[in-house]
């Protein structure tokens, strides 16, 4: 229980370690502060030790019976999953903040964005570890503020513009996550997390939303929380703030991209029993997180700046882990919500270093490499094809005819096996890019890389959700209630399918130099929709004009009105 | 101690206080100390005495926070001759204030009908033929001040309703909430900031005993009368460029949320009493940061040629961001703690008024952020001095910060007891974390 509060005490203690002081002692009290960040780590290891052998652990600084308790009910629940969180975000937060100290040295405001970190680290931990849902909206709001605060540049416009634009977006979506606050406590009476479940499992509720048209509690509810969850994620289309904030230094940006961004995935995992008992959520939330992931993607590719290529990287991954959640796969969506966030960080925090080398050498990144080596050899060709396309194949044959396992049933299933092939595919297709290595190495390298990805994908199937999700039903039930239509599923297992295969192709035929003949109005849609892509869909300006007409007409009616403006 | 003379004793303190300031009108400084010494008094009888008066149906936060935010609103203002009348006035206002809160049915109504009849002179009095606007303000108070005469004289229903008409044009709500505007806007030295807690938390407890008997069309009325108020205010704030507009704007906003739930519940309950008391707590300290511009820059500064404040004035760049996210109503701040009180009172009214509500919520982050950013942050300007806090100005922003703080963590049992805490909860449902 110590060890519990412990974690956020170290880290409020090296927020005031930071900020307290004479200016002499700064640089050193900076550095001191990453022994309690340290501490932390540790403590957090050692309670998801603790989790993991003896059970959640639960401390409550109010008491449900009496109305005299305190008005924020503040208390700590901390489970695998609490757990399994503070240990990726106090990890993360040891390193970004020594990288940051030497980073930020002799920066005129180092001393306020250092204790901001150790703040939005408190607040994180905090967040993740709540006893209910007050207090995890509590955290969830001061976290956006904090973004706010770390996202801004005094005296910069673009910067204080990008980080209203955040502040703005990101206050939409608490309020739709306070109406879905309020909402669950009118229909259940607590926002204790498991009374809350078991209330909406046991009582089922209709809201009429207008006459004939009816829904159930717990769909109303979960989407409102979702809407929440979406500003935290970046999801479309409330996924702006995230280019709006890339102004701040990049070891926020590591910081926002590795932990604060997760918080909708951690949302939804934390109310995982709730969201699977609407199945109308979990369906939107995979059209809103394919959505995101293709448009992330697609808007990626077509920037020309390192950190908006790395944002929209982020948006969508996020849109990947939030249609994980939409297909019922909860515990994947954590795994890949750690994997992304430890790599995010890295990239990150590297970029900072390529931006400064990239100022003080014009040509850099260097222009004057080698052509790419002109074809790979038979043998690399045919590993590529059997590992990529056959050797998935007969896993699924098998799998179906000899295991019986019945595949067409259990669309969860096929999602995994979904994901394992098309990873693995990608990183071993990236990997006949490289140069000047034998055909033989290339060849074991596919065949290493399809063992690991297949391997950790199993991992995170298995070990991972039965850490995360003990009892196997629960996890099936969620998979049922993510269960789309089996034609509709086909159709997108197809389509996606046959336009990956179909991308590949085009992009290594077009890599190594071969002409493929495509229809004329392919390649010019191609052409059209780069320029959009690049602007972002003109996103941006959308939203602008949607301001600007909203104020338009606030100004028209404060006009017409004979009030006190006049 | 007999409780008609414990009110007695309430209101006195502040009344003799006024009158011992007079001597030093003389000399501004002593004056104002002379001012700040008799609210602390007065807030140390409040403290004493508080627990031996009746208690009333929205606890006994009010009566704590009357002394509270005429100290703060005298330690706000700067040491100028022109504020003297004004540092004696809040003790006036305060003294009717407490015996409005704490007297018996008639003294208060009487408190009451003087206080509305004192502004409606006091706006008079400021009146300037380039404000036109405010006749609306000085008619609303001497209508206000009529009903709250009128309720005290006539028998059911005229007097519920001509109390509920006090009421609106105490605790604001469209369209009696012309009054309210014109007292922020137009009276002088320390008063708005008092008047923008003292009106409302009056307001309340005379809603306390009236709204149970109003007529459920009159409450209907109120309640869309309130949701119209609540947009009408959030966009009438978005509009301004004046502070002190956009300020009695925002409020007018929260404080018709407030009417919300009034109307619905018809009752007020602590919680309603913590938003009510924290939105004018709130409203007034941003007065006060508002007041330490005007005083460095002068009092028809433009908002909009100030910028830089931040690192030119830290402490006060730190304090304004602290009231502007407790005025806008986030954790862990009291207008969060009573919003959310009233937001967790079964049964909600309708899903409608939920979501015209939390945009009105939702719009005072972009006004009151809007405010901050435009003040604190951008190019530092090099024509303007930069002068950080003097003590009373930090000790007075400082106090409201902790206040708010202090209210936004604080168990609703410290000003209420349990029994009236719970309110008109239900059985059975009062078990989490209702205040």
């Amino acid at each position: 229980m110590t060890l519990t509060l412990l974690v956020p005490l170290l880290l409020l203690a090296a927020a005031c370690l930071v900020v307290c002081g004479p200016a002499a002692s700064e640089h050193a009290r900076a550095k001191a502060a990453a022994y309690p960040i340290g501490a932390a780590f540790l403590g957090s290891i050692a309670t998801l030790y603790l989790v993991t052998t003896s059970g959640p652990l639960s401390v409550r600084f109010y008491d449900l019976s009496s109305i005299g308790s305190f008005a924020i009910p503040i208390g700590f629940y901390v489970d695998r999953l609490s757990a399994v969180m503070m240990t990726l975000i106090t990890g993360v937060s040891v390193i970004i903040y020594t990288y940051s100290t030497v980073y930020m040295y002799q920066d005129r405001h180092a001393r306020r964005y250092l204790a901001m970190i150790c703040l939005t680290d408190f607040v994180l931990i905090c967040m993740v570890s709540s006893a209910n849902l007050m207090m995890l909206f509590l955290f969830w709001q001061v976290l956006s503020y904090l973004l706010y605060v770390l996202a801004h540049n005094h005296a910069h416009a673009g910067t204080l513009a990008g980080a209203f634009k955040t502040f703005t977006l990101l206050r939409a979506a608490d309020t739709a996550f306070l109406a879905g606050i309020a909402l669950a406590y009118q229909l259940y009476g607590t926002l204790e997390f498991l009374d809350l479940f078991a209330r909406a499992a046991d009582t089922p509720v209709m809201l009429s939303l207008w006459p004939g048209m009816e829904v159930s509690g717990a769909t109303a509810v979960t989407l409102l929380l979702f809407v929440g969850a979406m500003g935290k994620s970046a999801q479309f289309p409330i996924h702006l703030w995230l280019p709006g904030s890339l102004f701040a230094p990049t070891p926020v940006h590591a910081l926002l991209h590795a932990g604060i961004i997760n918080a909708g995935g951690f949302l939804i995992n934390r109310l995982a029993p709730l969201f699977g008992l609407s199945s109308t959520t979990l369906h939107v939330a995979f059209l809103i997180g394919t959505l995101t992931a293709v448009l992330g993607a697609t808007m990626m590719l077509a920037q020309n700046d390192i950190k908006k290529t790395l944002g929209f990287s982020t948006i969508g991954q996020m849109g990947y882990m939030i249609m994980e959640c939409g297909l019922g796969a909860f515990s994947l969506a954590v795994f890949h919500l750690i994997a992304h966030g430890l790599f995010k960080a890295t990239v990150f925090l590297n970029c900072g270093n390529v931006i400064h080398n990239a100022r003080q050498e014009p040509h850099f990144p260097h222009v004057d490499h080698q052509a790419e080596e002109p074809g790979l050899s038979r043998l690399t060709w045919f590993t590529g094809s059997m590992t990529t396309l056959v050797i998935p194949l007969l896993i699924l044959l098998v799998t179906h005819g000899v295991l019986r396992i019945p595949l067409l049933e259990a669309q969860g299933t096929v999602i995994f096996l979904f994901f394992i092939w098309i990873t693995s595919s990608q990183a071993i297709l990236t990997l006949t890019r490289l140069r000047q290595v034998a055909s033989w190495k290339v060849s074991a390298a596919m065949l290493m890389t399809l063992l690991f990805i297949v391997f950790v994908y199993l991992f995170a199937v298995e070990s991972f959700t039965e850490f995360l999700y003990p009892n196997p039903e629960e996890v099936a039930s969620y998979f049922r209630a993510a269960d789309i239509p089996d034609w509709l599923f086909d159709l997108i297992i197809v389509a996606a399918t046959i336009l990956t295969v179909a991308s590949w192709a085009y992009l290594y035929i077009s890599a190594h130099g071969m002409t493929l003949r495509m229809p004329l109005w392919v390649e010019n849609l191609r052409i059209r929709l780069y320029l959009p892509f690049m602007n972002r869909l003109y996103a941006d300006e959308l939203y602008a004009l949607i301001g600007q007409t909203i104020m338009r007409l606030v100004h028209q009616v404060d006009k017409r009105e004979r009030g006190w403006s006049r | 101690m007999d409780g008609a003379l414990i009110s007695w004793l309430l209101a006195g303190i502040p009344l003799l206080g006024g009158l011992a300031c007079l001597p030093f009108r003389s000399d501004p400084e002593r004056l104002k100390q002379s001012a700040v010494v008799w609210t602390l008094v007065s807030l140390a009888s409040v403290a004493g005495c508080a627990s031996q008066i009746e208690m009333p149906a929205e606890g006994l936060l009010p009566l704590y926070l009357l002394p509270l935010a005429a100290t703060i609103s005298i330690l706000g203002q700067p040491v100028h001759e022109q504020h003297r009348h004004s540092w004696v006035l809040t003790l006036f206002f305060l003294g009717l204030g407490l015996s409005a809160l704490s007297g018996a049915p008639p003294i208060a109504l009487l408190s009451t009908t003087l206080l509305l009849a004192l502004v409606a002179s006091l706006l008079y009095r400021h009146h300037s033929a380039l404000w036109p606007r405010s006749w609306w303000g000085i008619g609303a108070y001497g209508i206000g001040a009529l009903c709250a005469a009128t309720s005290a004289a006539a028998d059911a229903p005229l007097s519920s309703v001509t109390s509920l008409v006090a009421c609106a044009v105490l605790l604001p709500l469209v369209p009696f909430h012309d009054g309210y505007l014109t007292a922020l806007t137009r009276l002088p030295g320390s008063l708005p900031t008092f008047i923008v807690v003292l009106l409302p938390v009056v307001g309340l407890h005379q809603l306390a005993t009236t709204i149970p008997t109003v007529p459920d069309t009159a409450a209907w009325t109120v309640s869309l009368f309130a949701l119209a108020g609540a947009s009408y205010g959030a966009l009438k704030a978005l509009a301004q460029s004046r502070v002190r507009l956009l300020l009695a704007y925002g409020s007018l906003s929260f404080f018709s949320i407030f009417w919300w739930f009034a109307a619905a519940s018809r009752t007020a309950t602590p919680r309603a009493a913590l938003l009510v008391g924290t939105v004018g707590l709130a409203t007034g300290g941003l007065m006060v940061a508002w007041q330490v511009v005007r005083t460095r820059y002068g009092d028809d500064v433009d908002p909009q040629a100030i910028s830089g404040l931040a690192t030119g004035m830290p402490q006060y760049a730190v304090l304004l961001s602290l009231l502007g996210l407790a005025a806008m109503g986030l954790p862990p701040f009291g207008v969060f703690a009573g919003f959310m009180g009233l937001l967790l009172s079964p049964p909600l009214p309708s899903l409608v008024g939920l979501f015209i509500t939390l945009l009105a919520w939702l719009a005072a982050s972009w006004y009151i952020m809007q405010m901050v950013q435009r003040l604190l942050f951008g190019v530092r300007r090099p024509e303007l001095r930069y002068t950080d806090l003097l003590r009373a100005e930090l000790a007075s922003l400082l106090i409201v910060v902790l206040v708010l703080l202090a209210l936004g963590l604080a168990p609703s049992t410290v000003f209420a007891s349990e029994r009236i805490a719970l309110g008109a909860v239900p059985i059975g449902e009062s078990s989490t974390w209702n205040r």
